[in-house]
């Protein structure tokens, strides 16, 4: 198996192509006795347009590294640029700001019992600064996901699937530039898994919208522009399908995927 | 419109909803009564003076309130009448008569009021007629409230029995009420009066009344009827006069203390109920929060989510317990057959709806840290 030391393998792209540049992050997890690193040293650029896949085994930190990007926490050192902007050292008012620009998509969808479809995307749109059209845009996501008939469902009405098809339309109603997504399939059967990812992948591809995706789910690897790997709180590998797809075969993927 | 967050988690949950609502019109309810209860202890303690025609009052300085006067001698009345300003000054006395009822053959006490028939002393309706005026002028004559108590047994016209052993003739009716005095009320001559008090001489009075000339300036005159009385009597308007009575009854006796506390106590059940009801909401929805903070919501916005719920729970809450409050305070008006005088006020509505919204936003503010609090980086676990 082939590890590149990370910094060696980062492309020297210009700035205005990146959506996110990461350089020699640490974090700790933690205080006195009992802090604990978990992320070592990370350097990762994400181009604009691209759709990153991270997997690795459980533990390893992939879902730190996407809240740091996401700059749900603050960042005490390193180098972190999102969207232009580098958020190490940013306060917690400064992180709202950057947040509006990134849409979340979670394992758990996370939708209000008490909304509808449309109304919890509507609750997204409200942040936008002109949303007198909030009902419009809202029902013109949830066409676009399938569920136009589904608008004013509650989310109890609805199946796993077409939550999680709410939570992305939420995510995505904004037009969010970067989309940082952790395990949004894990709740999903085969078929509903392929289809939110094929959906990402083509409101990637026609927005040139930013994606990181962390996923255990190796039956949707090909989406990814790039693969990264997370070991222990280090990127081990960065490479793209291809290469990942040569270099591991199947019955090693799986071990190193659901083993740990 | 923004989506109405707050009021779309309120009504999703029914349950907890009718549970918080009937948690906030419960202390509401208790809230209004015991201020009802309260607001009609100072009405009564106006009760007597409100039907007397009189701007100021004079009165001996040992009094409590009314029914503990000490007597002081008419001429005060006298020398009251001849300061400048002064229409009409007016002696009233007062006293207590053991009222037989002539059924039961049973005593119970009456206040009793006596005043020279010259006097246009009292402003109730049936006083200002000749012919009622004409009854009371002959001897053992008396009108009695037709709010007494049942006790005191039949009141009609015509009704004999006895007051402290003498004969007495129900000469006719009035409507006043007992206030703090006693269950039934008399009013007579004060040549009747003499009779039953005996040895009790007319030249020393319980009250003086002073009716001022129309144009007259009310502190011009109190302060020339201290200049001019001596200190055997104290000079005091109707306000002034009333609120010593009230002060009395409510700040001396320990009643005002007793309703303070039922509001108090009212208001902390509320506040319990209500945050009880926020917090469960609040923590079921722990990750859907902390998903608007990952969306870019401000904590204020949380913040204020919280607190809309809260005020929402408090109109909610203050209408049904408004309502109850309402036929409650109906019921003990006629339970006490009008004795006491128990009525919603538009001043007390507001101040315990104000209440009400300060009782849930404090449960709001101390259930919102939690939401305030909520990590947005949680909800990627
Ligand atoms: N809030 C926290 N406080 C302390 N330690 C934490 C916290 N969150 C995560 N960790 C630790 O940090 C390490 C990385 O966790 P992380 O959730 O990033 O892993 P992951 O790669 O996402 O795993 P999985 O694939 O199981 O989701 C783990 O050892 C975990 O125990
Ligand atoms: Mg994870």
């Amino acid at each position: 198996m082939t590890t590149t030391p990370a910094p060696s393998s980062i492309p020297a792209l210009p700035d205005e192509a990146i959506a996110v540049r990461i350089r020699n992050l640490n974090y700790f997890f933690g205080q006195g006795e009992l802090r604990k690193q978990v992320l070592f040293d990370i350097n990762l650029d994400l181009p604009k347009g691209e759709i990153v896949i991270m997997t690795g085994p459980s533990g390893s930190g992939k879902t730190t590294l996407l809240t740091l990007i996401g700059a749900l926490r603050t960042v005490p050192d390193g180098s972190l640029k999102v969207l232009g902007r580098d958020i190490v050292g940013m306060g917690r008012s400064q992180l709202v700001d950057v947040r509006r620009n990134i849409g979340f998509i979670f394992q758990a969808h996370n939708l209000f019992d008490s909304l509808s479809a449309a109304q919890n995307v509507e609750m997204a749109v409200e942040l936008a600064p002109n949303w007198r059209e909030k009902r419009r845009q809202a029902v013109a996501i949830l066409t676009q996901l399938g569920l136009s008939d589904r608008v004013d469902y509650k989310p109890k009405a609805l199946s796993g699937g077409q939550k999680q098809r709410v939570a992305i339309a939420r995510a995505l109603v904004n037009q969010p530039p970067l989309i940082l997504a952790d395990e949004p399939t894990a709740a999903l059967d085969k078929k509903s898994g392929r289809d939110v990812v094929t959906l990402m992948q083509q409101l990637a591809k026609s927005e040139g919208r930013t994606i990181l995706m962390v996923t255990h789910d190796n039956r949707i690897l090909d989406v990814a522009d790039r693969i990264v790997t997370m070991v222990d709180g280090r990127l081990d590998s960065d490479e793209n399908l291809g290469h990942f797809v040569d270099t591991h075969d199947p019955k090693t993927l799986d071990r190193r995927m659901f083993i740990l | 419109m923004q989506t109405p967050l707050a009021l779309l988690n309120l009504v999703h949950e029914r349950t907890r909803l009718i549970v918080a609502i009937a948690g906030v019109a419960f202390a509401v309810i208790l809230v209004f009564m015991n201020l009802g209860f309260l607001g009609s202890l100072s009405k009564t303690a106006s009760l007597f003076y409100q039907e007397m025609n009189a701007d100021i009052f004079l009165i001996s300085p040992q009094a409590l309130e009314i029914t503990t006067t000490k007597p002081f001698p008419i001429e005060r009345v006298y020398q009251a009448a001849g300061v400048r300003g002064v229409e009409r000054a007016m002696p009233l006395y007062v006293g207590y008569l053991q009222w037989r009822n002539p059924e039961t053959r049973q005593s119970r006490a009456v206040f009793a009021f006596g005043f020279n028939l010259n006097d246009p002393l009292f402003l109730l309706p049936e006083l200002q007629e000749p012919q009622t005026l004409a009854t009371l002028r002959q001897p053992d004559t008396v009108l009695i409230d037709r709010l007494s108590r049942p006790e005191y047994g039949p009141l009609e016209p015509g009704t004999e029995t006895e007051a402290d052993r003498r004969r007495v003739v129900v000469g006719g009716q009035y409507s006043l009420g007992g206030a703090f005095a006693a269950d039934a009320t008399v009013i007579m001559s004060d040549q009747n009066f003499r009779r039953y008090l005996s040895p009790i001489p007319l030249t020393l009075v319980n009250l003086g009344l002073v009716k001022l000339q129309p144009d007259a300036d009310l502190q011009a005159v109190k302060a020339a009827l201290q200049r001019t009385l001596p200190p055997d009597v104290r000079v005091l308007t109707q306000a002034e006069i009333i609120e010593s009575d009230r002060d009395y009854w409510i700040g001396t006796t320990s009643t005002g203390f007793i309703f303070g506390l039922g509001v108090a106590v009212s208001v902390v059940v509320g506040i319990v109920i209500v945050y009880q009801v926020l917090y469960t909401d609040i923590t079921s929805h722990l990750k859907q929060y902390a998903t608007l903070k990952a969306m870019g919501y401000r904590s204020r916005f949380l913040f204020s989510t919280v607190i809309q719920e809260a005020v929402i729970l408090a109109v909610l809450g203050y209408i049904p317990g408004f309502i109850v409050a309402l036929g409650l305070y109906e019921l003990t008006y006629r339970a006490t057959s009008g004795g006491l005088p128990i009525a919603m006020e538009l001043e007390r509505a507001i101040t315990v709806l104000i209440l009400t919204i300060i009782m849930c936003s404090i449960s709001g503010l101390i259930s919102v840290n939690k939401v305030v609090s909520a990590d947005p980086a949680d909800v990627f676990s």
